[in-house]
């Protein structure tokens, strides 16, 4: 319900291609920026920043992500009011860092291996109220960053709500991350074996294919002469 | 932070036209860039061993043409100059004067290297043809700060559109709050 009234519910959210972010990636292990990227990072942010305050305030932070990205304005807030866990009003390097991990992992689908690298971290930008529990209003209210599917919510709730309070703890989340992550895995290397069959299947009919016209090349030119003589 | 590179307009002209290719040529350069760094780290004692005895038989800049196979072919050759051991001799801006400025002050410079090449020991030779073949320290210290610079003009770019619009969105909206 929340999500609907803020108009969060929708499609994943996608980097505008060819701009400066699409460039950078993450390492696909720990999901984060190596030092180079890092540091081309720190110079946009400068370059940003006009104000030399080392911050961006909220109206150059919602421009940002309304070229880069396709968010509309209900979710840049969103994530805006995630961002600032200080209640500054601004957002420093540290949140903006993050930010960007966040975006490219979503642009790599890299979800479930982001969450469960950066388990605490999620946790406690998930934790708007500071109560050290997330409701599923909250993981929903995300969806958009994290793409985590409705299945997957309820079976977190169901699954992992050891305490039976309808909230998560730390714990709890942390459990879901490692279920999640193994599930990933899995569906990881089911795609790979998929992706070998079709490739065995494909090289067998090929095969199977050339011998057949072989066979009728063979029996051709055969025939023609038998019926010549007939 | 250290001095903008300046902008190579010629050349980058002729990135804007070539559309998709020079995105992609963009993204392999950066990749690898990155990619070349584990084999640098390794060559760089030996490099730095033979630098400091070329600077005490070598007088002057000497030019080192960039190998391939270390990662860096941006356009063609990368060419800096060496100032000795110490970086504040080392001028950020001169890689792009020598990108501009052509082949033949490059091929010039390479000649008179070898003809001063020649009267060493060749112990110094020989440490001159290993060295020409890998980055020095401090030129390759000097790159690893730097980004491509393809997407230096991105960031730029994309720094300042949204700086503009950002800029017409706050003055919309004072115009607004105060009509008269």
């Amino acid at each position: 319900m929340v999500a609907r009234v803020f108009g969060l519910k929708g499609s994943i959210m996608k980097l505008k291609q060819g701009s400066f972010l699409w460039y950078l990636y993450l390492d696909k292990l720990y999901c984060l920026l190596s030092v180079r990227n890092v540091k081309a990072l720190v110079e946009y942010f400068h370059l940003l920043d006009v104000h030399h305050k080392k911050t961006l305030n909220d109206v150059l932070f919602y421009h940002f992500l309304h070229h880069v990205t396709d968010l509309t304005r209900n979710q840049i807030t969103v994530v805006f009011n995630m961002l600032d866990w200080n209640t500054v009003g601004e957002i420093g390097f540290d949140q903006f860092y993050m930010l960007v991990c966040i975006l490219l992992a979503q642009e790599n689908h890299l979800e479930e291996q982001f969450i469960f690298r950066h388990s605490r971290p999620v946790f406690e930008l998930l934790d708007l109220d500071g109560e050290l529990k997330i409701g599923p209003d909250h993981l929903h209210m995300y969806n958009f960053l994290f793409n985590i599917k409705k299945q997957q919510l309820r079976d977190l709730y169901y699954n992992f709500d050891i305490t039976g309070d309808r909230l998560l703890n730390y714990k709890e989340f942390k459990l879901f991350t490692i279920f999640s992550m193994d599930k990933y895995q899995e569906s990881q290397k089911a795609e790979k074996e998929k992706k070998k069959e079709k490739a065995v299947l494909k090289k067998k009919l090929s095969q199977v294919n050339e011998s057949q016209r072989e066979s009728l090349l063979g029996i051709q030119p055969f025939e023609s002469i038998s019926n010549y003589n007939c | 932070m250290e001095g903008k590179p300046l902008k190579a307009s010629a050349k980058s002209s002729s990135h804007h036209g070539s559309g998709r290719s020079s995105l992609q040529d963009i993204r392999n350069m950066w990749t690898t860039a990155t990619l070349s760094q584990p084999k640098l780290n390794v060559q760089l004692p030996t490099v730095r061993e033979d630098s400091e005895l070329e600077d005490v038989s070598v007088s002057g800049k000497t030019l080192w043409s960039y190998d391939q196979k270390a990662g860096h072919d941006a356009e063609g050759g990368w060419e800096a100059s060496d100032g000795g051991e110490d970086k504040d001799s080392f001028k950020p801006e001169e890689p792009e004067e020598l990108e501009l400025g052509g082949d033949s002050s490059q091929g010039s410079r390479l000649e008179e290297d070898d003809s001063k090449t020649d009267n060493e020991k060749p112990s110094s030779v020989s440490s001159l043809n290993i060295s020409r073949h890998t980055p020095h320290r401090a030129y390759w210290v000097e790159q690893q700060s730097r980004l491509p610079l393809p997407l230096t003009e991105l960031m730029e770019n994309e720094a300042l559109e949204i700086l503009t619009e950002a800029l017409r969105s706050s003055s919309t909206l004072k115009i607004q709050s105060f009509p008269n």
